[in-house]
C-alpha cells in the first residue's frame, strides 16, 4: 500500500534525494558542532550529540528493509539506507575521535584504564570495530569485488554492532533511560523480524 | 519479480545469520545482566574491601585553583526538577520564584525550631567566600567560588539536642514553578551526619562569584559539601531537619546500588558503571586524577575512621 508521506520526493530523482540527505546530515554535524562550541561544555556536547545521533542513524538504516516491505515510499528510497548507515558511522567516528582527542588528550594509558573499568565503553569500542569494515565496504566497488552473498554476510555484523551501540547508550545514562530503552525496543523488533524473515 | 537462483541464500547461510541475530539480542541483554550481577553483589558491597595506596595520594592542597568561568557554572547544570539535560536548567529555571523564600529549621533534634526568611539568614550570619573543587559523580568537575554561610551556624541557632544525629535537607518541589517537579516521586531529599554538617567546610551557599545564586544553581540557598559527590549538594532548600535516624536520600532511593548516603569522593572506589579514578574538568581538555575526599582529606578524613568501609564511598 503506497503512503504518500513525501509527495515532494516523488518529483525529485533518487540521486537528488540522496544528495539532499547527505547535505542535511553534513549540515547537522556542523550545526551540532557550532552549538557545542557556543555552549558551556564543548567536549561533552560534541561527544554526546555525535554519539546519540550516530545511534539514531544506525537504527534508521536498519529500519529500511522491514519498512520497505510495508511502505512503497520506503521501498523507493531503499538504496538510501547505505547513505544513512555511512553517515551513522561518520557520526560514530567523530564521537570516538572527540573522546580520544578532546576528552583524553591522547593519554592512551588513561584510556586503557577507562576501558578496563567501564563495560559500556568496551561495548562502544566493540561496536566501532565491527562497524569499521562495514563502512569501508559500503560502496558499489566493494560489493562487486566480494560478490553479493559474501558482502551481505559481512554486513550481518550490524546485528551485533547495533545492539552494542544501544547497550552502550543505555549504560552511559545516569538515570533517565527512557530514550535508550525505546531505541532498544525498536531494535528488538527489527532483530525479531530479521530472525523470522532470515532467508 | 522472479528471484534469480544466485540470490537464493543457502540454508546454511541463513542459519548462520540467525545465530548472529540471536547473539545480537544477547548483546542487548548485557546491561540487564550487568544490573542483575550488581544486585547479587549488593551484599558484598556492604562488606569491607581492602584499600591499598590511599596514603600515597599527592598533596595538592597547595596547588592554586583556577575558578571555572561564571557562564560555565551557570550553563552546565544537573537540576532534574527543570529537566534531565545539562542545558535544561538554564533555560527552564527562570520560572523559579526565589523571593520571598523561607527555610524551616525543625526536627526532633532541634530544641529551638524556627522558620527563617532568606534575608534574615543572609543578614544574621557571616557570609564567607570559599573556592572549592566540585566533583560530580558523573566524573566531571569544576572549581567554584562560593559565597555562603556555615551550616554549623544555622544548626547552633536551632539548639541541637542529643537526638540530632543526622541532618535532613528538603528541596522545593512545586510543579507550578518546576516543569519536571517530582521526577523522583517526591521532593529531593539529601542528608548529612551531624558531624559532617558541623564541619567548617560545609556551607549553605547563597552566591557564586559574589552574585546571588542563579536559579539553575539552586537559588536562593543550597548545600555545599566539597568532599562529596555533587548530588549531595541539595538545591533550593526549604527545610532543614535535625533528626535521629539516617535520612533516606533521593538518589539512594533511586538506585541503592549506585548512590549511597555518604558519597565521599574516592578515586579508588568505582561507580558500578564507570571509574572514578579521573575526572573531566568542564571547559578544559584532557582529564586529571581525582583526589581522595576531593582533595579535602586533611579537613574531613577524621570523620571516617575506617577507610576500607565501602559504605563511606559510594
Amino acid at each position: 500500500m503506497a503512503v504518500r508521506l513525501f509527495p515532494l520526493s516523488l518529483s525529485l530523482p533518487l540521486s537528488t534525494r540522496k544528495h539532499l540527505v547527505n547535505i542535511g546530515l553534513c549540515v547537522g554535524l556542523i550545526w551540532g558542532s557550532y552549538n557545542a562550541i557556543i555552549g558551556p561544555d564543548l567536549v561533552s556536547e560534541l561527544r554526546d550529540f555525535t554519539g546519540r545521533y550516530g545511534a539514531y542513524l544506525l537504527l534508521i538504516s536498519l529500519l529500511f528493509t522491514p519498512l520497505s516491505k510495508r511502505f512503497n515510499w520506503v521501498k523507493r528510497n531503499l538504496s538510501m539506507r547505505r547513505n544513512i548507515g555511512v553517515w551513522g558511522f561518520i557520526y560514530a567516528a567523530v564521537h570516538l575521535l572527540i573522546w580520544i582527542t578532546l576528552e583524553f588528550y591522547y593519554d592512551w594509558e588513561l584510556m586503557l584504564d577507562e576501558i578496563a573499568g567501564n563495560l559500556f565503553i568496551l561495548l562502544g569500542i566493540l561496536a566501532f570495530i565491527l562497524l569499521l569494515p562495514l563502512a569501508i565496504t559500503s560502496n558499489h566497488r566493494a560489493l562487486k569485488r566480494f560478490g553479493y552473498r559474501k558482502w551481505q554476510m559481512l554486513h550481518t555484523l550490524t546485528y551485533i554492532a547495533a545492539p552494542a551501540v544501544i547497550a552502550h547508550h543505555f549504560m552511559a545514562q545516569k538515570s533517565d533511560t527512557l530514550e535508550p530503552l525505546l531505541m532498544g525496543l525498536v531494535l528488538v523488533l527489527v532483530l525479531v523480524w530479521r530472525y523470522r524473515n532470515a532467508r | 519479480m522472479p528471484v534469480k537462483s544466485s540470490e537464493i541464500t543457502p540454508e546454511k547461510v541463513y542459519n548462520r545469520r540467525r545465530v548472529l541475530i540471536a547473539a545480537g539480542l544477547g548483546v542487548l541483554a548485557v546491561p540487564l545482566l550487568d544490573k542483575g550481577y550488581g544486585v547479587l553483589q549488593q551484599k558484598q558491597v556492604e562488606e569491607h574491601q581492602p584499600l591499598s595506596q590511599v596514603s600515597s595520594q599527592p598533596n595538592v592542597q597547595s596547588l592554586p585553583l583556577e575558578p571555572t568561568p561564571y557562564d560555565t557554572i551557570t550553563g552546565y547544570n544537573n537540576y532534574y526538577e527543570f529537566g534531565y539535560s545539562k542545558d535544561d536548567p538554564v533555560k527552564a529555571a527562570k520560572t523559579l520564584i526565589t523571593s520571598p523564600w523561607s527555610v524551616e529549621v525543625s526536627g526532633e533534634g532541634a530544641d529551638k525550631p524556627g522558620i527563617y526568611d532568606i534575608a534574615e539568614i543572609k543578614g544574621e550570619h557571616a557570609i564567607e567566600n570559599h573556592l572549592y573543587r566540585f566533583r560530580c559523580v558523573e566524573a566531571w568537575s569544576m572549581v567554584i567560588p562560593w559565597n555562603g554561610i556555615k551550616l554549623a551556624d544555622i544548626i547552633k541557632a536551632a539548639a541541637p539536642n542529643s537526638k540530632a544525629k543526622f541532618v535532613r535537607f528538603t528541596t522545593l518541589n512545586d510543579p507550578k514553578q518546576m516543569p519536571n517537579a517530582g521526577w523522583a516521586g517526591g521532593p529531593y531529599v539529601e542528608g548529612l551526619t551531624i558531624d559532617e554538617a558541623m564541619n567548617p567546610l560545609t556551607l549553605l551557599a547563597t552566591g557564586i562569584y559574589d552574585k546571588p545564586l542563579e536559579q539553575q544553581n539552586g537559588a536562593p540557598i543550597r548545600l555545599v559539601v566539597p568532599w562529596k559527590y555533587g548530588f549531595k549538594y541539595a538545591k533550593s532548600i526549604v527545610k532543614i531537619e535535625l533528626v535521629e535516624h539516617m535520612p533516606e536520600t533521593t538518589w539512594w532511593l533511586q538506585n541503592k546500588r549506585e548512590y549511597g548516603f555518604y558519597a565521599n569522593v574516592n578515586p579508588q572506589f568505582d561507580h558500578p558503571r564507570w571509574t572514578q579514578a579521573t575526572e573531566r574538568v568542564v571547559g578544559e581538555l584532557g582529564r586529571k586524577p581525582t583526589l581522595l575526599y576531593n582533595g579535602y582529606a586533611e579537613q574531613v578524613a577524621h570523620m571516617y575512621p575506617d577507610l576500607d568501609n565501602r559504605l563511606y564511598f559510594y
